[in-house]
């Protein structure tokens, strides 16, 4: 076995050098040291202005030790445009934008407070902030593997992601009843259908597989997605075997194991709505209804229970083999970290969630600041959100990343307060252009001498087409959609079924269309969306042609330049420069430049020769708009 | 239509420009490419490049969807014929798992396909191929294949992913990320299918897993139009596009010097080379250049009800295209080889769709020079049991169930030493007796016939260097030239 593959991964394996461990103690490991709130450094003065909130004096204090100095504010158009698409992932109307230009105009930092607050209520927040949890969660509405069969009701727990984080459910809540809340006292519905989180593994029930292996592999899975969530940390690798020099042991992961080893799926029933029932219904097939007396439509959520009887004994699975039957664990931590506090006779799934949110958790609280802070500048403070190993990347910023982490506690652990206080900083409001002489800067932009701008996520991808284009359905919730894809695209799965969404569903957001795992929704893949295989903490941002021959030619997304085009030719007809401003405002959200116009003016005036339709050279013009960089950019 | 000057989307884009997104780390299929095209692969941070000189460039994987029958194909068993409807001895059937049989009243089942030997090595194989068998001085065949995946999926995943987990690369994304594409026009990695019973992976099969997406397979058809969104939308003409392109680009251009930011240079490149796929991918599926000796020889115009005759003579015609293209990797998938009953029908029936398509790439390959530096694999995920399938429910036995413990694949041009035969399974075709090659001892090789050493060839990902090969994996070195 290559030790350098098998085992560097291992956390907190031996310290490279380099590391920040200062000895060979994997204790001294940075993430594994107390959060102590550090004392917020002085800035120069000359910038003393530049300071909103305590991020920025973390940040200028660094860049000034490194002779860098920040960027000035975006211009309000972007910076409206960044915080809708960062709170929404939707693009702002053309009226908010005027709206909100105007209110700077009278008083910049009131109109920018306004539009936080505003934006922090919208119901779409919840949808934003629920796809990244999503991902983490690894959300999926079949079971993979062979069969792949639908799972009828995964959404359900999908629409607790977004309810929960609209209403701000507090993080530590939040994660402890998608963890154990089965186990808090008289649980809720809502805390039932939480736990749902679990039954997102993916499942094997081809016939004739081991069914008890692919049920220890679905308990190996939530393990290391608690790891990665919550810890920050690459368990899987102690799957199958541990290193003289690893404080987290395959002992350990076996212990860990141990706390979900005891639970088994069930459901919750739901009370049924007129809407529900006639959705339970459509699910009932002509064997049901031909029965006597006929099935009756129900509704029931995914859950997770922990058995009472029969308790399953846990133990090491030699080379992660659970045929290979090593010694007997019980549920427990990983001995580097804090001790777990039991309510009885030996800690549970639920103790297990209250320690993780333990003051003396060192991890909990960096990576859960982490995650949040990534999606607002692109890039994590650790740019390994999944690793805060010796293996992961190293904070960029530890001591702000300490004092997020504990403000966060502070705030009561609020998501949409820590989102406040992260996009009220200077910080944030840079503007993301690139200055000449910082260009070739060997620390790149990882301390934020600028904001930095990247593409928009696959889902925002779809939704800023259908917004810009004014054919988005803002329905909130319901089982998952399905756009309209080439046969050739389904038959490769075994049976898919991929009945088309009619009316205004076809016109809702990424978030919504129907994940089935082996036939993902080739948009969504084409621009990174998670294969939902297992949590992930951080998507790839690549740029293909695939993309550009999406924007340029799927059907779906040309619909929303036809019907863009259509409409500006209708307005303003010959107008082409007050069409060219409208379509501006409605896609980037700013006016056109000079250069801009002169070229779309030369472009439009060929379309108009090669069609001699005004119509359809306006609807070029648009589908030209909706390519750009810029439209699917966050900058 | 007159492009305005600097606005030709086909004009290339300087090689500064390129620089400056190369710069940023962007592992792109278009950067890749064009930078391959160039010679420059070596110099861009994150290519990879080989750790030694390759024999073999490009890959056309012939994967054989649900275990192909290795005893009445490549393997025979006089034996096993002799001791035909006999039970098997208990011992051999220890901790022994089916999907399907019942061990108790399982009777091993012989074949009845005649075998010859082929060529000037001598190779075995039945009555089903007499076209392959005519390639038999090319062709390293394997018998002693194994693995421990006895479901069709994590098999499936295994043989192409090395693992049998969903999420991880498969081998072709593996050879990308390592090598780039070569191809100015084309994806780097192509699938294409015909399918009776669909892919129990769907796009798994062809999947970068954690690897960048830009790695990742491209599924084709083989006519129509080829790749999706490849068409221009209603009403859009071929000039509308052209000038449309070069109106985004000359936008991208306008920010990209405003902004600065490098990610706008690979967004022009690659709307660039969308543009370009989308008159070479139709004009790859275009077989009309092809004469009419090479369309017979492949059997493109063969009829049968189903199609999937011209489907798969089609395929394999469109993978020597592709190679001759620059593509890198290309899998096709012929869906299925999953007998658990009427074996000898369903025997007949793939090797009529495949068997002279097939010879008929190889001697092509050959004579067009490109043999030597294409490695063409042939291979399921695993072989069938020497045991008939006597799963309950069914009436007479005359299948076989999945058998991971020993089976057959073979592999030809692209560095393999052709004209042999390695391993030997026992005398009923149970277990491999000699040279065991287990499926990531096949990947060791392959990587290292494309001039990596499989140990070196990583990706981090999770906080863990992976590589195709897991912890795993020997190369084979009876099967290099």
């Amino acid at each position: 076995m290559s030790i350098r593959i098998a085992s560097v991964a291992l956390l907190f394996a031996i310290a490279p050098a380099g590391s920040l461990s200062a000895g060979n103690d994997d204790a001294d490991h940075w993430a594994l040291q107390p959060i102590v709130r550090p004392t917020v450094p002085d800035v120069p003065g000359a910038w003393s202005d530049r300071v909103r909130n305590s991020i920025d004096a973390f940040i200028l204090a660094r860049l000034a030790a490194e002779k860098l100095t920040p960027s000035p504010e975006a211009p309000p158009a972007t910076l409206f445009r960044r915080l809708n698409l960062d709170l929404t992932g939707l693009p702002p109307t053309p009226e908010e934008t005027r709206a909100f230009l105007d209110a700077w105009t009278d008083n910049p930092e009131a109109a920018y407070t306004n539009a936080v607050e505003h934006l922090l209520d919208s119901p779409h927040f919840g949808e934003q902030w629920g796809r990244h949890w999503l991902d983490l969660a690894r959300y999926a509405d079949s079971e993979g593997y062979l069969g792949d069969s639908v799972r009828p009701w995964a959404w359900v727990y999908r629409d607790w992601v977004v309810d929960a984080i609209n209403r701000d459910l507090p993080y530590d809540q939040f994660s402890i009843e998608q963890i154990a809340g089965d186990l808090l006292e008289k649980p809720t519905l809502e805390q039932l259908i939480a736990t749902g989180f679990h039954r997102n593994t993916l499942r094997n029930t081809e016939a004739g597989v081991d069914l008890e292996l692919y049920r220890t592999k679905e308990v190996v899975d939530r393990v290391n997605t608690t790891g990665t969530i919550w810890l920050g940390l690459t368990l899987a690798c102690a799957e199958c075997h541990d290193h003289k020099h690893d404080p987290v042991s395959q002992h350990d992961f076996y212990q860990l194991y141990a706390f979900f080893n005891n639970a088994d799926e069930s459901t919750a029933s739901l009370p049924l709505t007129p809407e529900l029932e006639s959705y339970a219904r459509s699910l009932l097939s002509k064997k049901d209804l031909e029965k006597d007396p006929p099935a009756k439509p129900s509704a029931r959520a995914r859950t997770f229970r922990e058995r009472t009887k029969d308790r399953r004994e846990s133990f090491i699975h030699e080379r992660g083999d659970y045929t290979r039957r090593g010694e007997t664990v019980t549920p427990g931590v990983p001995a580097v970290l804090h001790g777990i506090r039991a309510r009885g006779e030996s800690p549970d799934r639920l103790d297990l969630a209250h320690w993780l949110f333990d003051e003396a958790n060192p991890l909990t609280g960096r990576v859960a600041a982490n995650q949040v802070w990534q999606h607002l500048f692109g890039s994590g403070i650790v740019a390994t959100p999944d690793d805060f190993g010796t293996e992961g990347a190293e904070p960029t910023h530890p001591e702000l990343l300490d004092w997020l982490a504990t403000e966060y506690r502070r705030l009561g652990w609020s998501r949409k307060d820590l989102i406040r206080l992260i996009v009220h900083s200077s910080t944030y409001r840079q503007s993301s252009t690139v200055r000449a002489e910082y260009a070739e800067h060997p620390t790149g932009n990882t301390l934020l001498w600028r904001q930095n701008a990247f593409r928009v996520g696959a889902e925002s991808v779809r939704d800023l087409n259908l917004a810009a284009s004014g054919l988005l359905e803002p329905k909130l919730g319901g089982p998952g959609i399905r756009p309209p894809l080439p046969e050739f695209v389904t038959e490769v799965g075994r049976s898919v079924k991929w009945p088309v969404s009619e009316g205004g569903d076809r016109y809702r957001r990424g978030l919504y269309i129907f994940l089935k795992r082996t036939v993902l929704y080739p948009m969504l893949t084409t621009f990174d969306a998670s294969d939902t295989s297992v949590s992930c903490a951080r998507r790839e941002r690549t740029n293909t042609p695939m993309q550009a021959l999406t924007l340029l030619n799927d059907p779906v997304f040309f619909e929303g330049a036809e019907t863009l085009g259509r409409e500006l030719h209708e307005i303003h007809g010959d107008r082409f420069d007050a069409a060219l401003d409208d379509l501006f405002l409605r896609c980037l959200a700013r006016e056109p430049r000079t250069a801009e116009i002169d070229a779309l003016r030369s472009a439009h005036d060929d379309f108009l020769r090669e069609s001699g339709d005004g119509e359809a050279a306006m609807i070029a013009v648009a589908r030209v708009v909706m390519n750009l960089d810029e439209f699917i950019t966050r900058e | 239509m007159n492009y305005p000057t600097g606005q030709d989307p086909r004009q290339a884009f300087s090689r500064r420009d390129f620089f400056t997104s190369a710069a940023s780390g962007l592992g792109t299929v278009a950067l890749a490419s064009l930078l391959g095209e160039e010679g420059l692969l070596a110099g861009v941070p994150g290519a990879k490049g080989p750790h030694f000189a390759p024999k073999a460039k490009r890959c056309i994987y012939l994967f054989m969807e649900g275990g192909p029958s290795q005893m009445d194909l490549f393997d025979p068993k006089p034996k096993l014929n002799e001791l035909d409807g006999q039970p098997m001895p208990d011992s051999m059937l220890e901790g022994v798992k089916f999907a399907f049989t019942q061990k108790d009243s399982a009777r091993l089942m012989g074949s009845p396909r005649t075998f010859k030997k082929y060529g000037e090595c001598g190779m075995d194989m039945s009555d089903l191929l007499p076209h392959l068998s005519e390639c038999a001085d090319d062709i390293a065949l394997v018998r002693s294949m194994h693995c421990e995946q006895f479901n069709h999926l994590p098999g499936q995943l295994l043989m192409l992913s090395g693992s049998p987990l969903r999420g991880w690369p498969t081998l072709g994304s593996w050879l990308n990320y390592g090598l780039g594409s070569e191809s100015r026009d084309l994806p780097g990695y192509v699938a294409m299918t015909t399918l009776g019973r669909g892919l129990p992976g769907g796009a798994a099969s062809w999947s970068s897993g954690f690897l960048p997406s830009s790695y990742g397979g491209s599924l084709f058809r083989n006519q129509g139009s080829p790749v999706l969104n490849l068409d221009n939308p209603d009403g859009i003409s071929g000039d509308v596009q052209g000038r449309s392109i070069a109106a985004i680009n000359e936008l991208n251009r306008q920010r990209m010097e405003r902004e600065g930011h490098a990610e706008i240079a690979s967004r022009i490149r690659n709307y660039e080379l969308a543009f370009r796929m989308q008159s070479a991918a139709p004009e790859l599926i275009d077989l009309s250049g092809e004469s009419k000796a090479t369309l017979e020889a492949y059997g493109v115009n063969r009829q049968d009800k189903t199609g999937f005759q011209s489907s798969y003579a089609r395929n394999c015609l469109l993978a020597r295209r592709m190679i001759e293209r620059g593509v890198r990797f290309v899998t096709l998938f012929l869906s299925t080889w999953d007998q658990h009953s009427k074996l000898d029908s369903g025997l007949a029936t793939n090797t009529q769709i495949s068997d002279q398509p097939v010879a008929a790439l190889l001697k092509d390959l050959k004579e067009r020079g490109l043999l030597d530096e294409t490695l063409v694999v042939w291979g399921g995920e695993f072989g069938r049991t020497p045991l008939g399938e006597n799963r309950s429910g069914f009436k007479t036995v005359t299948g076989r169930d999945h058998h991971p413990y020993s089976f057959s694949v073979w592999m030809a041009g692209g560095g393999v030493k052709g004209g042999q035969t390695i391993g030997k399974t026992d005398e009923i075709g149970w277990g491999v007796e000699e040279d065991p090659i287990h499926v990531h001892d096949l990947h060791a090789t392959i990587l290292h016939l494309f001039g990596f050493d499989h140990e070196e060839l990583t990706y981090r990902h999770q906080g863990r260097d992976f590589r195709l090969t897991d912890v795993h994996g020997k190369v084979v070195k009876k099967l290099l030239a």
